[in-house]
Formats: C-alpha cells, sequence, structure tokens
C-alpha cells in the first residue's frame, strides 16, 4: 500500500536532486552570477571584502589592490627603495627641500579617453586637501602649503617646511593617485563619492556586482606596456578555506596577498607539487615592543634578558614553517636607509638569567618566578585574537620566559581594543609590525618621536629619548642624503641597543597559483597589485 | 480572532523595546569608543580633534538616555544611521543584502520539508526498517555535524571532487544548491524525528481505530488523517527554529560565499560596525516575534481544537 506511494516520494526526491544537478554546468568558469565567456585570457583572483567604490582618495572599503590597478601615482615605488618616474617623468627638489616640481608625461590619457595634465593632479590634490585632517598620516600632507600648475605639463608642489620623504609618500595607493574629470562629483568633493572610476591605470572596472565579482579590463589607453591578459577577474571569497578549495577546482588562478590562506593551506598546496608557489621579500617585521614606562621594563637589563631568553629560530621555524623569516632587526634590509649593521641579541638562557641576577630579579628557593623587593617579574602580552601566528608565539614565550623565571601572562584582545590600549600606552609587551613599503622607514621614526600613536609613549622612558626626537626631527628635515643615512643609522643602532623593539619575524606575502599562470612578481610596494606582467597558457 | 490578534501585536511592543534596550546597553558597555572605531576603520589617526568632532556628528556626546530613544525614534522610522565602514546608509545596505539571505533561508526551509517530511513519515510508517535506520542516522549526522564543516565537506566531495557544483558565489540554481543543503540538513534532522514521533503517537489514537473499523483505506487516514495532525509539530518547530536558521546562514553566506546579511554582519562585528548591529538585532527580533505569531495562526487554522484564548478545547 504505502510501497508505491514511497517509491513516488522517493522519486520525486530524486527527480529534484536531479534537476538542481542538471541546472549546474560543471566547467570552471562557472561564475557568481557573471556571464563568463572565455575570450582570448582572462585570470581570475580572489579577495575577502568587495572592492568598495573605487574612490582613489579615501580608505576604507575601498581595497588597496583594486584602486592600484585603476589609479596611478606621479611616482612609483620599485625593488630596494628606488623611486622611479611613473606619471611624472621627473622632477626637481629646490635647494632649502620645499618646493618639487614635476614635469609630467605628456603622452597619458585616463581610460575614457580624456588628458592626463597639470589641470588634472591639481583638481585631484584640491580635492585631497579639502579633507586634509582625514589624511593626517601622510607627512606631507602636514606640510603641503599649495600646489600650482606652471603650465599644461607641469605642477609644483611648495611645502611649509622641508620634508624629504614626499617624494616616496607620492608612491602611496591612496590618497594621491589621480582620478579624471568624469570621476569627479559637481560639487568637487570626492570625500563623499565619485561618479566614475575613471583613472591611467592598465586596467578599467568593466562589470562589477557589490560582494560578489569586480572584473577589469585592459585599458586600450594605457600609456604604458600594456597587460598580457585581457582580463582580470577578482572573486569575492571571503573564507580563506573556500578560496583554497575554488583554487583547486580551478575555479581561482591565483591567491595573492597576506593572510589571505592559513599557513597550512598554503605548505598542504604546496606540498601537492600541483601548483607553484612564491614568498615575497620581507613586506614588515613582526616585533614585540616592550613599554619602558612599565616599572620592571624600564630597566634596560630587563629587555635584554627577555631578548636572549627565548629560542627565535626555533619558533619562527616551528610556528610558521619557513613561511617567515627570523628577524634580527628592527626594519628590514630592504627598505631605503635601513642596510645598518647590528649585532644580533642571540639565544642564550645563560646570559638572559645572568642579566636578571644583575638586575635585581632573584629566584626564591623553591619557587618559579623570579622577584624584587617581594614583587614578582611578571608582565602581560597582548596578542590579537583572530591572528593564527600570534597566539602560538605568545604561549611559546610565555614558556620559554618561565624557563628563566618571568611570567608571562598572555591577553587575547579584539583589534580595536587593542589599539585603543596601545595608543594608551596601557600594555606591558605588545605584538607591532612596521608599515613596509613604501611607508618605511620614515613612517617607523615618525611613530617613535609622534604622541598619539602608543609607541613613543611606550618609549619615553629610554634616557635618550629627546635625542631620538631630534634625530627624527633632523632627517626629515634633511636635504643631505649622506647626512639623512647617518641619521637613520644613529636611530636605529639606538633602538636596537635599547632593545625595546624586540624583532621576531620578517612577514612575506604568499602567492598560490596555477601552472599555467606565467610572470608572477611580487610588487615592491606592499600595497600594489602583481597584474601587470601576468600572462597565461591557458587552453 | 481579531482581538486575539490584536493583543499578539501589542505584545510585540515591550518585546521589541527590551531587544533594542538590550542591544543598545550591550554595545554601550563596550570598552571601544565608537568614535574611535569609526575612525580607525577609516584609516584615519584619531586625534582628539577628530574625535570630539565625530562624537558630535553621531550624537556620542549626548547623555545615553537621549541617545537611546533618539535611536528608537530612527529605528521606528527604519533610519539605522550609516555604516562605519562603507559610509551607506544601513537600511540601503540591509536591503541590497536581504533578497540573498532570504532566498537562502526560503530555498533551505523548502528543501527541509522535502526532504523531512517523506523520510519522517516512511521511517514511521515502516517503524524499524531501513528507512527508519536511514532516517536515524541521517539524524544523528545532521545534529551533530558543525555547519562550516558541513559546508566544507560538500565543497570538497561534490564540487572540487565531483565538479557537479560551484564552490561559491551566487547567481544559478546550481551555486544555490549547496548552501541550502548545509543550512537545511540541521533542520531535516529535527524535523524528521519530530514527524516520525508523531506520526507514531497518531497512529495510536482512537480515531485511527476508528475510521479502519469504517473501512477507510488506509492511504486516506495516514494521508488526510494523520499526516495532517502529526505535521502540527512540526509547524511549531519550524517557527521556532527561524531564529536557528538566521543565526546559520551566517556561516554558511561566509563559507559559500553568499552575498547575503549574515556575511555583511559578520563583517560589522569585526569591524565594530554599530548601527549596522542595531539593525541586525531590531530585524531579527522582528523576524521572531512575526515568525511566532504566524505560526500561532497556522496552527488554530490547522487544528480547530485550539482556540483563539490560547487553550485547547475540550
Amino acid at each position: 500500500m504505502f510501497e508505491s506511494k514511497g517509491k513516488i516520494l522517493v522519486i520525486m526526491l530524486l527527480i529534484l536532486t536531479i534537476t538542481l544537478v542538471g541546472c549546474s554546468k560543471p566547467n570552471a568558469a562557472q561564475n557568481s552570477g557573471a556571464e563568463v565567456v572565455q575570450k582570448d585570457k582572462t585570470i581570475t583572483v580572489s579577495l575577502p571584502r568587495d572592492i568598495g567604490p573605487m574612490n582613489p582618495h579615501v580608505y576604507n572599503p575601498s581595497q588597496l589592490i583594486a584602486q592600484s590597478m585603476i589609479y596611478e601615482p606621479l611616482v612609483s615605488y620599485k625593488e630596494g627603495g628606488k623611486l622611479e618616474p611613473h606619471l611624472a617623468e621627473s622632477w626637481i627638489i629646490s635647494q632649502d627641500g620645499k618646493e618639487y616640481t614635476f614635469k609630467l608625461r605628456q603622452n597619458v590619457k585616463f581610460s575614457d579617453g580624456t588628458v592626463f595634465n597639470a589641470a588634472i593632479v591639481k583638481k585631484n590634490f584640491d580635492a585631497v586637501m579639502k579633507n586634509f585632517k582625514n589624511h593626517s598620516w601622510l607627512g606631507f600632507i602636514n606640510v603641503l602649503d599649495k600646489t600650482e600648475t606652471v603650465d599644461e605639463y607641469t605642477f609644483k608642489l611648495t611645502l611649509k617646511q622641508a620634508y624629504y620623504p614626499t617624494i616616496q609618500e607620492l608612491a602611496v595607493v591612496r590618497p594621491v593617485r589621480f582620478l579624471g574629470e568624469a570621476g569627479f562629483p559637481d560639487d568637487g568633493d570626492t570625500s563623499k563619492s565619485v561618479k566614475n572610476s575613471v583613472g591611467t591605470g592598465p586596467w578599467m572596472l568593466t562589470s562589477y556586482k557589490k560582494d560578489e565579482y569586480a572584473e577589469f579590463t585592459r585599458n586600450p589607453n594605457y600609456w604604458g606596456e600594456k597587460p598580457k591578459v585581457n582580463k582580470m577577474v577578482i572573486k569575492i571569497i571571503p573564507d580563506g578555506e573556500t578560496s583554497v578549495l575554488a583554487f583547486e577546482k580551478k575555479e581561482l588562478d591565483l591567491i595573492y596577498g597576506e593572510g589571505v590562506i592559513s599557513l597550512d593551506a598554503f605548505k598542504q598546496l604546496k606540498a601537492s607539487g600541483k601548483y607553484e608557489t612564491s614568498l615575497s621579500e620581507p613586506i614588515a617585521t613582526r616585533e614585540v615592543v616592550m613599554n619602558t614606562t612599565k616599572d620592571i621594563l624600564a630597566d634596560l637589563r630587563v629587555r635584554l634578558a627577555l631578548h636572549h631568553g627565548f629560542n627565535k629560530q626555533a619558533m619562527v621555524d616551528g610556528i610558521t614553517a619557513g613561511l617567515e623569516e627570523k628577524a634580527d632587526n628592527i626594519l628590514s634590509k630592504n627598505l631605503p636607509y635601513t642596510n645598518v649593521d647590528v649585532k644580533p641579541l642571540e639565544y642564550n638562557v645563560d646570559k638572559a638569567k645572568a642579566y636578571l641576577e644583575e638586575a635585581g630579579w632573584k629566584l626564591p628557593a623553591g619557587k618559579t618566578v623570579r622577584e624584587k623587593d617581594g614583587k614578582p617579574l611578571e608582565l602581560e602580552l597582548l596578542y590579537e585574537k583572530s591572528d593564527q601566528v600570534q597566539k602560538p608565539m605568545a604561549e611559546t614565550l610565555q614558556a620559554e620566559w618561565g624557563a628563566i623565571g618571568v611570567k608571562l601572562n598572555i591577553t587575547s584582545l579584539e583589534l580595536t581594543a587593542q589599539i585603543k590600549r596601545l595608543r594608551a600606552a596601557d600594555f606591558d609587551l605588545y605584538f607591532w609590525s612596521n608599515y613596509g613599503a613604501p611607508y618605511d622607514p620614515h613612517s617607523f621614526i615618525n611613530v617613535v618621536a609622534t604622541k598619539g600613536f602608543g609607541i613613543s609613549e611606550s618609549l619615553s622612558s629610554l634616557p635618550m629619548k629627546k635625542e631620538l626626537d631630534q634625530q627624527v626631527n633632523d632627517t626629515v628635515l634633511s636635504t643631505d642624503e649622506n647626512k639623512r643615512q647617518q641619521l637613520y643609522s644613529s636611530i636605529l643602532k639606538t633602538l636596537h641597543e635599547q632593545a625595546s623593539f624586540l624583532p621576531i619575524s620578517y612577514i612575506k606575502k604568499t602567492a598560490v597559483y596555477q601552472k599555467d599562470v606565467k610572470g608572477f612578481v611580487f610588487p615592491a610596494n606592499r600595497d600594489d597589485n602583481p597584474f601587470l606582467g601576468l600572462d597565461t597558457v591557458k587552453k | 480572532m481579531r482581538s486575539y490578534i490584536g493583543k499578539r501585536l501589542l505584545a510585540i511592543i515591550p518585546i521589541f523595546l527590551f531587544a533594542t534596550l538590550l542591544s543598545f546597553v550591550l554595545i554601550h558597555l563596550s570598552p571601544v569608543d565608537p568614535a574611535e572605531v569609526y575612525l580607525t576603520v577609516a584609516h584615519i589617526h584619531p586625534t582628539e580633534e577628530l574625535l570630539a568632532e565625530v562624537r558630535h556628528e553621531f550624537g556620542l556626546d549626548q547623555p545615553l538616555l537621549v541617545q537611546y530613544v533618539e535611536s528608537l525614534m530612527k529605528m521606528c522610522r527604519l533610519d539605522f544611521g550609516t555604516s562605519y565602514v562603507t559610509k551607506e546608509p544601513v537600511w540601503q545596505e540591509v536591503a541590497h543584502r536581504m533578497p540573498a539571505t532570504l532566498q537562502l533561508a526560503f530555498s533551505s526551509i523548502c528543501l527541509a520539508v522535502l526532504i523531512s517530511v517523506p523520510i519522517g513519515f516512511l521511517s514511521a510508517v515502516y517503524k524499524n526498517s531501513v528507512i527508519d535506520h536511514f532516517s536515524r542516522l541521517l539524524a544523528f549526522f545532521g545534529a551533530s555535524i558543525p555547519q562550516f564543516w558541513l559546508g566544507y565537506l560538500l565543497i570538497f566531495f561534490l564540487s572540487v571532487k565531483l565538479d557537479l557544483f560551484p564552490v561559491q558565489g551566487k547567481g544559478t540554481w546550481a551555486h544555490l544548491f549547496l548552501p541550502s543543503l548545509t543550512l537545511s540538513l540541521g533542520l531535516i534532522a529535527i524535523y524528521t524525528r519530530l514527524l516520525r514521533t508523531s506520526v507514531l503517537e497518531q497512529m495510536q489514537e482512537p480515531y485511527v481505530l476508528y475510521a479502519r473499523t469504517r473501512g477507510i483505506k488506509e492511504k486516506v487516514i495516514m494521508g488526510k488523517h494523520v499526516l495532517k495532525i502529526a505535521i502540527s509539530p512540526m509547524i511549531t518547530g519550524l517557527g521556532m527554529n527561524i531564529g536557528k536558521l538566521l543565526s546559520g546562514t551566517i556561516i554558511v553566506e561566509v563559507v559559500f560565499s553568499w552575498p547575503g546579511f549574515g556575511r555583511y554582519f559578520v563583517e560589522a562585528i569585526l569591524n565594530r560596525d554599530i548601527p549596522v548591529i542595531q539593525c541586525y538585532v531590531f530585524l531579527v527580533a522582528c523576524i521572531y516575534i512575526v515568525c511566532n505569531l504566524i505560526v500561532d495562526l497556522l496552527q488554530m487554522v490547522m487544528d480547530p481544537r485550539i482556540s483563539w484564548k490560547g487553550r485547547t478545547s475540550p
């Protein structure tokens, strides 16, 4: 009786499943609603967040990598910190370091065919300066006095005072890149929105579905070497594991970036031998900042003991499986002015214990934590809750420093809460990393000297802090290359000797790509995109 | 019936007030200053001067009571302010993403009903048979497996290995199937067992025996009478599980890159995008209240023994 009914129901279920399966088109070109036709050459990458409104003059939620595909700088940052002409073919800096005169390229057009000239450069600078408070993190914005068009292809910046990193800061992805006339809103205020994403870059945004995908095609008017592929598709995949699965199914050609997939996933893809993988040069240094205003850490000997008291090499290798590199310098040597030789503070438990003894931190009989005047040697290390590397490193330091008689409490916080405590200098030890290229080394020395970021405050008990601040000031005002190098060397050596920064590892970007993807090169600029030289031999 | 519905609608007001007050208090108990969050997510260095400006702009320098009343008034006008991250009106952002979430939720419910009703019914009719053992196994599996892991498993086997479905994204029915299945499996586990138990209970009722002695066909008894009454607890369960379904979409949308409101909410939490969080709490509270009301009304329509006074008639 029910057998027939049961059979009918089972058959109905089967039909439903088959229908759903039948709707799928099993091929790698299935796309999130995008009508994908495999025309010529397309490379598909993933991004964890939507690309945003593609406004060159604002920050979140626009994504740097996508902004850098459309908008270009006057100056570009290359390997080893070399600053090369880009939209500006040359520049002259006045003797006093206050005037920068740029000769612009004359063969540049925006993607809509309009001409790139000094007038549009000025219009962009005016739009940025209208909301200069939002850009106060960028040093030259704070000292920018005026901008002017000398002639159609000559543009001049005048500063209130000399500021040597100006050229380097013009290489950043935002906010000093150039929007075409058609992109400006009627009131010229780009801080709210832009009409169209019209840039001079190699790519144009041609199809976009918020939170799903963005398609970029070659800019036919591009002045430089044109991209080798016709189209770049960015799929928005917030989850790293899903990105890996999509990559394995060949829905993605490339996974690129910082922390976009887990270290385990990267290792697994590398070990499979089916894909190409690569690691970038150091992009930043992972370090622990020691707050010298805290009683315990005000003593240099304690800071030195912490440096010597853990096996850095083993920790970095064990936790990052070689994807990061042991760091001895506060700043990696591939940044300008940072090729400074310092004596590494190597792992030496006996030395660490000796420093602590010398500082008066004795180990009472039967106890595991050192004490001084009845107070235990107890410190707190803050780490970010969601960071896959910080937590195991914090636990390792807890164990290693425990062995030399230091009790380390580790506290996980959300990023916003963590930043709040950093700015208030309300911490003992704090995981931190510098900004990378093209922001460093000048942004690094800026936070060393300038209050409000938490770093300067945490260094304020250093005996030579005032001298350091003066050296930083002299550095940014300097117009002499040799003097500048001497100042940088001095600042970095002092900070190294004072051991208030504990460099752990050099962070690197990862890239995993299909075998048919060719010409992948990491950009020197941390925020730039690597797509210009990419090619594919996909059938 | 009208007065009953009126009373139920009036009861929404205190529940809604409590939900909004709770979310407001929880957000303000957080140690992080919303103005600081706003500037941080915009990558603007928060100087004291800028912080004061932002606090004034958002009315955060007002007394808490004033802030709460103002936010309540705005909520009634569906004005949740602008997102800290996107600078777009929150309601506009939600309206843009909600259809995708509703599509996912609706298809999951449909799939759950389509699968659990026949399996649950047949496992009761053929007690201790293969189908009954299968439904028990399915229930254990569905109730115990974490949704995110199930999602990855389905992607790995059905998408990467068998190449039947796309891994992620939205667009075709094929894109919808895996996330719907992931989301519905937990519901299938509950409803299958619920219906099985309910059908077995109804089969012991005197009216079934009476119907059989009257010579009514077994098919008619089971289909027309037993199933109709037995399905009632399932409808209650469905109403109660709407919330679970919504929270489930958060995980599933992230795993399958489904561009819905759940994913947007996850990002809002990570960014401490307070206006979005408040909007989410408001919406979920509304959905819970409305769904419970609809379920109650449906049950009354389906089972005349339940009176409008909220008690079972003799």
